[in-house]
């Protein structure tokens, strides 16, 4: 009994030291390749971008729900690929440039860096229009303290605003938003900053995804939906959008990677379900053919 | 002025409507639930025809031509479901019998404790430990072909939050067995080993397999841990070390962003499940009459 209880401490500890040793990168490995769950609005609008529209997802992917997921998947795992939206990213992981071009906003705008796609907010024209807390929200996305917000969060302004944001003492309520997990970040803090502007107007900003997005504005349940691709008619025929900002899509990877860039051809050939033998590319070191 | 004795009359009819609304309630919810399935999911599952449903091996909702083929995932379950049986069964059940004999008596107590406080944790925080602590391990040390998500890290994860139920069950079932039959067969000669192992433990064979089965049903039904470390492709799983996703995490994944066909299929996909842990129930229930014969 007690060598048994030995034996099994000293493996245990072996294991330990084990964990902790390591840290290499091996290009011989295989790319972990992550995706995002079907509807959301990046999936979609990175799949698009790449030249896979509708395509199912390749063999051996990993599903990380929601935006945050994706993140914290790329930190932990050395052997990560993943896009996700560039105003979400954070110092912890490592962004690839794309063709050579750097994700930044300023390529961003200039057409330079091509994996970009619109954020935009959902809603019925005619509920806007009757209600004065609405529209006042929705001019307030195109004014010049909404921009200052947007472009310090590292995100494309898709206008340049002329006009300050001017305060209506009579309004009060409640906005509904909810939607796309890459909007849901930067719409938390325009609500808060309108908020304060307006301060008896209370903002309620959920996520759910872009699919959820588009669903409860058609159906009512949320004032506006957050949806991050091109608003698609047949997905809410009652509804019409507005741009509030433009987001690139960043390919991330874990730090420790010793890759900085990579060709969109190249991810197709990662992401695409229907790869053929010749091109395909299955480890990190394939990327250097 | 209403006699005393009407008084609680009244009052004891009031009381048995209140306790027969209560009963009726949950009845209800249940009714309710079969019904919402049912009625959503078996038209679709009509619809499409149930050999392409089930035995379907394609799950792409949202492409252009869409496919709701579910076979990959309930294969998938059906090997976590498995497999985590298979390791929380054998450290349960051991376990179960290490407190019975094998443990000095002031620890059982303690140690048994300990155990049940595993049942306590949510099972978002197991998914978290296995995210971080098991994926990477089983990627680096234990796969071969290093990926960490998979069969293999979603078993043992939930094999130790099937433990609590499992090793409570047992001990129960173990320390109902009458104590002459271990004093006689101590008394025939027999070594304590011999004693717990070709007495005690058969003699508690019923108890001891349907805290088994009460295991299973817990990793059958088990989506938030699961979400988090099985990866999430929805391929057929050709080894316990790849991304594959069982029925639940398909739910769960899906059923925030489908709509129309898709989230009738995840419905459907429901139906399923729902099929899968009736009949565990059943087997659970065939074998506690069985007990009751003994």
């Amino acid at each position: 009994m007690k060598r048994l209880i030995k034996t099994m401490v000293l493996v245990a500890a072996g294991l330990m030291v084990v964990a902790c040793n390591g840290n290499k990168f091996d290009s011989k490995k295989n790319i972990c390749v992550i995706s995002r769950e079907d509807g959301s609005g990046t999936k979609s609008a990175f799949m698009e971008i790449i030249g896979l529209k509708g395509k199912s997802d390749v063999k051996d992917v990993v599903i990380a729900s929601g935006t945050a997921a994706v993140l914290e998947e790329v930190k932990i795992n050395p052997y990560a690929i993943a896009y996700d939206s560039l105003g979400y990213i954070t110092e912890d992981v490592k962004k690839l440039s794309v063709d050579g071009v750097e994700p930044t906003t300023t390529k961003i705008k200039s057409g330079d860096y091509k994996i970009s796609r619109p954020l935009n907010v959902v809603y019925k024209e005619s509920n806007v229009k009757s209600s004065d807390l609405l529209t006042s929200y929705l001019g307030f996305l195109g004014t010049k303290e909404a921009e200052k917000i947007i472009s310090e969060k590292g995100y494309v302004v898709p206008v340049e605003a002329t006009n300050n944001y001017q305060i209506n003492t009579a309004l009060y309520g409640t906005i509904k938003i909810s939607g796309s997990t890459s909007l849901q970040p930067l719409m938390i803090v325009l609500a808060a900053k309108y908020e304060a502007l307006q301060t008896s107007v209370e903002i309620e900003v959920s996520g759910g995804g872009s699919g959820t997005g588009y669903a409860n504005a058609e159906n009512d349940v949320s004032n506006f939906g957050m949806i991050s691709e091109e608003f698609k008619l047949e997905k809410a025929p009652d509804c019409v959008f507005s741009t509030v900002a433009k987001d690139g899509i960043a390919i991330i990877v874990n730090k420790i990677n010793t890759y900085t860039n990579i060709s969109k051809d190249q991810l197709k050939n990662i992401y695409n379900v229907e790869q053929d033998s010749a091109t395909k590319i299955s480890l990190w070191k394939d990327l250097d053919n | 002025m209403l006699s005393f004795y009407k008084f609680i009359a009244i009052r004891e009819k009031i009381m048995k409507a209140t306790f027969f609304m209560c009963a009726f309630f949950s009845l209800f919810s249940l009714l309710l639930i079969m019904l919402y399935l049912f009625m959503n999911g078996i038209p679709f599952i009509s619809k499409i025809g149930f050999s392409n449903f089930v035995f379907g091996t394609l799950w792409a909702p949202l492409s252009d031509v869409a496919s709701y083929g579910i076979f990959n995932m309930i294969i998938a379950t059906l090997y976590v479901t498995a497999l985590s049986t298979l390791f929380g069964g054998t450290l349960g059940v051991f376990t179960a019998i290490a407190l019975y004999k094998f443990i000095p008596k002031k620890f059982v107590r303690i140690i048994s404790q300990l155990i049940n406080l595993l049942a306590g944790i949510p099972s978002v925080i197991y998914g978290l430990f296995g995210m971080r602590f098991v994926v990477p391990f089983v990627r680096d040390y234990i796969s071969n072909n290093g990926v960490g998500y998979g069969i293999f890290s979603t078993s043992l994860v939930l094999g130790i939050m099937i433990l609590p139920t499992i090793v409570s069950i047992s001990l129960d079932s173990l320390n109902s067995v009458s104590s002459k039959f271990y004093e006689g067969a101590l008394a025939l000669g027999a070594t304590k080993e011999i004693a717990v192992f070709k007495i005690m433990v058969p003699a508690a064979k019923s108890g001891i397999f349907a805290s088994i089965i009460l295991g299973t049903g817990r990793a059958l039904g088990e989506t938030m841990a699961v979400i988090m470390i099985i990866g999430g492709s929805p391929q057929f799983p050709s080894s316990i070390f790849e991304s594959v996703r069982t029925l639940t995490s398909n739910i769960a994944m899906g059923a925030n962003e489908l709509s129309g066909d898709a989230l009738s299929a995840l419905i459907a996909s429901g139906v399923i499940l729902f099929a899968f842990s009736l009949m565990l129930n059943i087997s659970f229930s065939l074998i506690e009459s069985k007990k009751k014969e003994n």
